[in-house]
């Protein structure tokens, strides 16, 4: 078989084929650029991107930011108008906040919400003004751009906001202390209503990112089934899945859903969805659902796994205990990909021991391979 | 109505998370004079058990944990007018934290509930807490407990500088320390010198009040 490339690896085993070699890559997202990058990427890892296919307008809602001191901390408050009223959210910035990791630190990336768009009863009806009136326009360029630069060292993804239910859970009414739980149990008709106009609005959306550029139409939910748990995963997130999928799969893509935390209580559900790829399975330590028994369980579906931060914080030997064994679970190392880290940085050291373990898995993966394997890196 | 249809009708609300069930026969077992510890304990914290082992048996998720422990947060706030002394506070204190740059409190916060439920005082220090606040927490309050989370690879890390600065200020000794989240391992407990890891909400709890009833305790 002649060498695969990167891209062709990871797309190969997402279809469901057997590659030539395992495909392993970093998220751009989360990776270092440097001489440990570089060494690694010239040793097999490829890179995937995510990036957006269209723009949004909010029309008939004014915007305004500002900032201002709640309890003494600054925060900005960006106030939302509508002829129905006004919402707010409060986000604390730390230096470096909307910036790339590489300008500072991958701790001050995202914004801090300190005070949700959602915070009373009566504020459901303006956001979902808002919703109605949010305007969706096909905007390949960027996809087009990554697609050119990457070119065949990895693979570019089309991403997806929260689903609807999640925007609600985590972006709009929040999960701290519980908030979007007893917000669904006291205003369960206000949040269904929401959740419903949220999923008519996205409709265009979902026809736009189907027919863009990206080979993977890839939905960033961060599922854990302890938010998530499997009646409200049942009621109100396959519907939502079934519905992105239908123009995915018509053009002939595939479509992928970031699926993090705890999923064992979810597995036989996800099992049932139309996904083509689970990305971002963290098997145990971190996740509960070990990765032999979720390839096994979902058949039809790829793996794009996770490697768990928390055993890069053991150092390079742990890593590399880990990533053997979890190559003696995967065999014959079909219907999956891993990713360097789909949570944070990982050390230069690090990078290089996962790379040293899977540049040379060779597919089909057999036993006898993982001992050369082992024994080569002494 | 007799003194068991109110504290049944309590119970019963807890277990349906019947918001406006438990706040109406909270303030009509007031009304009618019956006992508010009887009101707390025979009433709501009983159901809050058979939602702990409707949860414990995989028939509620924790969704259903948090919203009865909000339910039951505002039956007692009816209640607490009523109340004579601390009888519902008696098995210690209990500092809890969500770590210096994490802002997941979800589990924090069902711990807390419970923990109040279950008779502990509870200092709740919030989220994105500095490690010099715990520890000044500590010494004010002298809790036999301090209990940490953090959802994140990135700062659960701060919970050994946490027991790193108790053990500096001498105060290690004198309190066990409970730590979880999502990323916590028992191997990571055991390295930063935590006394637990808790694998859930309800485990934890658990531990704590196994700890105060037991000889291990540190008062």
């Amino acid at each position: 078989m002649t060498e695969m490339t990167r891209r062709e690896r990871i797309l190969t085993a997402s279809r469901g084929e057997r590659a030539d070699k395992l495909p392993f890559f970093h998220w751009w997202r989360h990776s270092q650029i440097g001489w440990a990058e570089r060494e690694c990427r010239n040793r097999g890892m490829g890179m995937a991107w995510a990036r957006p296919s269209y723009t949004v307008e909010l029309r008939d809602v004014d915007v305004v930011e500002q900032p201002v001191v709640v309890e003494g901390v600054k925060v900005l408050r960006r106030t939302y108008n509508t002829p129905m009223g006004s919402i707010y959210l409060d986000e604390k910035r730390e230096p470096g906040t909307g910036e790339w990791h590489g300008m500072r630190s991958w701790q001050d990336v995202s914004p801090w919400q300190t005070e949700r768009l959602i915070k009373q009863p009566e504020d459901y009806e303006v956001l979902k003004f808002i919703v109605e009136h949010t305007v969706y326009t096909a905007d390949y360029f960027p996809i087009e751009q990554a697609k050119d630069w990457l070119g065949e060292d990895g693979c570019v993804v089309d991403i997806h906001p929260h689903s609807p239910m999640q925007m609600l859970m985590i972006d709009w009414i929040g999960s701290e202390g519980g908030r979007f739980f007893i917000h669904y149990a006291k205003y369960h008709d206000l949040v269904e209503d929401l959740y419903r106009a949220i999923s008519k609005s996205r409709e265009p959306m979902y026809e736009i990112s189907a027919r863009s550029p990206a080979d993977v139409i890839w939905c960033g939910d961060n599922i854990d089934g302890v938010l998530v748990n499997p009646r409200l995963f049942e009621q109100y997130f396959m519907p939502e899945y079934e519905k992105m999928a239908k123009p995915i799969h018509r053009q002939g893509k595939l479509f992928a859903s970031h699926m993090d935390g705890r999923v064992d209580v979810l597995k036989d559900l996800i099992a049932q969805t139309p996904l083509d790829i689970v990305e971002g399975l963290h098997p145990p330590p971190m996740g509960d659902l070990p990765i032999g028994e979720a390839l096994s369980l979902w058949k039809d579906k790829v793996v794009w796994m996770g490697f768990a931060g928390s055993v890069y914080t053991l150092g390079p030997e742990a890593t590399k205990k880990h990533t053997l064994e979890l190559l003696r679970e995967v065999l014959p190392g079909d219907r999956l990909t891993i990713a360097m880290s789909t949570e944070n940085l990982v050390s230069n050291e690090n990078l290089r021991m996962v790379t040293s373990v899977l540049e040379n898995v060779d597919l089909p993966l057999t036993g006898e391979k993982i001992g050369v394997i082992e024994k080569s890196l002494g | 109505m007799a003194v068991e249809k109110y504290l049944s009708s309590l119970k019963e609300g807890i277990i349906n998370l019947d918001f406006g069930t438990v706040v109406n026969a909270a303030k009509e077992a007031m009304a009618a004079g019956v006992d508010p510890n009887a009101t707390i304990n025979k009433g709501m914290v009983a159901g809050m058990a058979v939602v702990g082992d409707k949860f414990e048996k995989g028939e509620y998720f924790l969704s259903e944990l948090v919203v009865a422990a909000e339910v039951m947060k505002e039956g007692v706030e009816v209640v607490k007018p009523y109340l004579k002394g601390s009888s519902t506070l008696g098995l210690g204190k209990v500092v809890m934290a969500t770590v210096e740059g994490d802002h997941h409190d979800l589990g924090k916060n069902i711990v807390t509930s419970l923990l109040g439920v279950q008779g502990f005082q509870v200092f709740d220090l919030g989220i994105d807490v500095p490690t010099a606040r715990i520890v000044g927490a500590v010494k004010e309050h002298q809790p036999a407990i301090v209990g940490m989370s953090a959802l994140l690879t990135l700062t659960m890390t701060k919970m050994g500088e946490v027991i790193e600065a108790l053990k500096s200020a001498s105060l290690r000794e004198k309190v066990k320390i409970i730590i979880g989240g999502t990323s916590v391992t028992t191997e990571f407990a055991d390295r930063i010198g935590a006394d637990h890891r808790a694998a859930n909400a309800l485990e934890g709890v658990k531990k704590c009040v196994e700890w105060v009833t037991s000889s291990e305790r540190r008062q």
